[in-house]
């Protein structure tokens, strides 16, 4: 089944296409990195496949059926969602922010506990850490507690806006090597927004590149980085990769 | 916690008074002032000591309050004027005998006005004896000759059409007076603030502010004999002991009664069980003065925090939904934070008075009133903490797939209790002030010495009710400090520095 894929997808905003005309089908159980400039509708590609953003023309497939706007907090539960900034919420501990799904859908107490220390150990973690609020851990701990929250409730599909964004490059290393980590563990359709070219390269199979709101290249990281489509995909990766 | 005390004293009273048997309960009200007060508790002892029980509101906040409550059965019976009836509530062109005027009360409003106490309290005009003696001043007439006077009357004196207005126009006076709080004049006399001001013939203030009347050459000022105002269904037996008192007081006799509570300190129950007493009017040894300081003070405070408390209560459940309402529908919050900061503009006192012809008097209006006080500041603060919640975070939850409920309840409100709660305390100690003012309008509570000090001129006993409600109020504040530090972690207190 495809676990994901848009057909003809626009969004305007005002005279702004964020979004313009997308035909574009994820290949499931890999990663592929959305990169392009800044502004060029990356994270609203993203936010249209949970429901976030709805698009103003086009349809999204999401487990293989076109979202159902009615019912968006189940879709959900069945994607996990994690940001730049984490996006921890302040007021519950660790532990509270990573089981806040699982005890919404009522798991029993001890199913919770089990996954949250798989959870943390998976993300290196130390367990002690579980009671503590988030500002009391560094930027790199609260990415990881953001992955654990996304991925408490096992979704098969995972969307990442920049998670890695604003971490220092020795964390952002360290994270990155968990994170193909998990992905070997058990392989999900994962989407990860970056502008970061060398991130998509290390973590994605597959790459989106986007310009002004329009798909100029879907392929793998081979394709692309032997043929790309037009001058645009082509002085963009050299930019990129030269610095 | 109030209606425990009200069966101790309950308690008390039978173990102590004498007699209970009548078992009905009559309610005794009486306007904010001095005579008002005395006239009010000798009815009421001796209603208590024919076996009645009395409940007491007195202090209420003027003619038309009284009357009001009166008309509505939350009270049965006040001393009232025979000029203030025809003036200021029948407005009759002419002036009427006893008799007619007790006709007419029967028969527009089914209310019965008693035979007068025997005394006469009408409206005079008081300068102070030094610039009496220096002016030459001895008639009202001689003040139309000085328009240079600083004049300031009781608000109730200046708008009424046998007060200031027809006075002015009888007697041709320039003076452009100002209206000050009754008490309060007769210290700015005192301090040579002010010249001339209204006074009762009766009031034993005259004597202790060293004051003279101007004689009311024109005969301008209608008669204004006491007497008890009750309803015409009050049980015949009642208005038969109360009939008892008719022609009991003189003119002297009251500035006497007056004296003793301004002059002497003595308190109302004092006066009124001793001259009941002497006029032999006592079946008993006379009701035990009840309750001690203590115990009316806790009484009090009771009352005060009960009023305080449902009001509070009721704005949080009203203001916390509309709040998170205002939220939800942008729409519509400029409109109901604009109506929430108009209600808090209403001063209290005129807030109070627009709550008597809708609930009467007593508990009812005040909390409501204060309710509506509250609604402001919980509102507001409960929308603007949710409108300043970090987007990422709404972003986030929603993204997660939690429902709009569970948001609500597991990130949105959470995160904004601290300064929901801030709002909640503001309330609670705007509440804790403004419940001082309901006494006037009979809801009891720490106003209450207040209401009665300011009455009296009485420094001390206005402080009576206004330390403990002073007190209530800091200590108000440390609970809420105590709560935040129970239910809101602490970093979320003062803004993560992130
Ligand atoms: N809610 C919104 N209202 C109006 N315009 C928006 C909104 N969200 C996005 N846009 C516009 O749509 C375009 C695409 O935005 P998007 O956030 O998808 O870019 P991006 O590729 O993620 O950029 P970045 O790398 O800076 O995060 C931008 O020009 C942005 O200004
Ligand atoms: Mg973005």
């Amino acid at each position: 089944m495809t676990q994901i894929a848009l057909e003809k997808v626009s969004r305007v905003y005002g005279d702004e296409k964020a979004l313009q005309d997308i035909d574009l089908t994820f290949t499931d159980d890999v990663t592929t990195a959305v990169v392009g400039p800044s502004g060029s509708g990356k994270s609203t590609l993203l936010q249209v496949i949970n429901g976030l953003v709805r698009p103003s023309h086009g349809t999204v497939f999401v487990f293989g059926e076109p979202i159902d706007y009615a019912r968006l907090p189940e879709l959900r539960l069945r994607i996990g969602y994690a940001v730049q900034g984490t996006g921890l919420f302040p007021h519950l501990t660790v532990e509270e922010n990573i089981t806040l799904l699982a005890r919404l859908v009522k798991w029993d107490a001890e199913q919770v506990k089990a996954r949250t220390e798989e959870l943390m150990r998976l993300v290196n973690l130390p367990l002690s850490f579980a009671r503590r609020y988030p500002h009391e851990l560094s930027g790199g701990q609260q990415q990881r507690v953001g992955l654990c929250r996304a991925m408490v409730l096992n979704p098969r599909i995972f969307l990442l806006d920049e998670p890695f964004g604003a971490l220092d490059p020795i964390t952002r290393n360290e994270i990155q090597r968990e994170f193909l980590h998990l992905q070997q563990m058990e392989a999900r359709t994962i989407v990860l927004v970056t502008h970061d070219l060398r991130e998509a390269l290390k973590l994605a199979q597959r790459l989106v590149v986007l310009d002004r709101g329009s798909l100029v290249q879907h392929g793998t990281r081979k394709e692309i980085l032997e043929d790309p489509a037009n001058g645009f995909v082509r002085s963009f990766f050299q930019s990129q990769l030269e610095q | 916690m109030r209606t425990a005390v009200i069966s101790l004293v309950t308690l008390l009273s039978l173990l102590l008074g004498p007699d209970t048997a009548g078992g009905q309960t009559v309610v005794v009200g009486s306007k904010h002032f001095n005579e008002g007060y005395i006239l009010a508790e000798i009815s009421a002892q001796l209603l208590e000591d024919r076996g009645f029980r009395v409940e007491r509101k007195f202090g209420l906040g003027g003619t038309l309050v009284c009357f009001e409550a009166l008309k509505n059965g939350e009270i049965d019976l006040y001393p009232e004027y025979s000029g203030t009836l025809e003036q200021a509530i029948l407005k009759l062109p002419h002036r009427v005998s006893h008799r007619e005027l007790r006709e007419i009360l029967r028969r527009r409003f089914d209310l019965d006005l008693l035979e007068s106490f025997g005394f006469s309290n009408t409206y005079a005009i008081a300068v102070s004896r030094g610039l009496a003696r220096e002016r030459g001043l001895k008639t009202i007439s001689d003040l139309a000759k000085l328009p240079n006077l600083r004049v300031g009357f009781s608000h109730e004196f200046l708008n009424r059409q046998d007060g200031w207005p027809g006075l002015a126009r009888t007697y041709g006076l320039p003076a452009r007076p100002v209206g000050i709080e009754h008490g309060l004049a007769y210290h700015a006399i005192r301090e040579k603030r002010l010249d001339v001001t209204d006074v009762y013939s009766t009031d034993g203030d005259i004597k202790k502010f060293d004051l003279v009347l101007l004689e009311d050459d024109r005969r301008y000022f209608p008669e204004y004999l006491a007497a008890l105002l009750v309803r015409s269904g009050l049980d015949e037996q009642i208005k038969r002991i109360l009939g008892e008192l008719a022609g009991t007081i003189t003119a002297a006799e009251m500035q006497g009664l007056n004296g003793q509570v301004l002059l002497e300190r003595k308190s109302f129950a004092e006066v009124a069980q001793q001259f009941l007493r002497e006029e032999g009017l006592l079946r008993s040894q006379g009701t035990a003065l009840l309750g001690s300081r203590w115990g009316t003070l806790l009484f009090r405070a009771a009352t005060h925090i009960e009023l305080t408390l449902i009001a509070l209560v009721a704005g949080m459940a009203v203001a916390i939904p509309g709040g998170i309402m205002i939220y939800r529908l942008r729409a519509i919050s400029k409109p109901v934070v604009y109506l929430a900061g108009l209600l808090q503009t209403i001063p209290s006192i005129a807030l109070l008075a627009f709550m008597i012809p809708f609930f009467g008097i007593g508990a009812t209006p005040a909390i409501v009133a204060l309710f509506l006080y509250a609604l402001l500041p919980i509102l507001r603060n409960t929308a603007a903490a949710l409108f300043s919640i970090d987007p990422v975070l709404k972003r986030v939850s929603v993204g997660m797939g939690l429902t709009a409920w569970q948001r609500l309840r597991y990130v949105e409100l959470p995160l904004a209790a601290p300064t929901i709660l801030a709002g909640i305390k503001t309330a609670a100690v705007i509440n804790i002030g403004t419940a001082t003012l309901a006494a006037f309008i009979g809801a009891g509570g720490l106003g209450e010495p207040i209401v009665t000090g300011l009455a009296l001129n009485d420094t001390a006993l206005i402080l009576e009710g206004a330390v403990p409600a002073a007190l209530l109020a800091v200590v108000t504040e440390w609970g809420f400090e105590g709560l935040e530090k129970l239910l809101i972690p602490k970093h979320l207190l003062q803004k993560p520095a992130e």
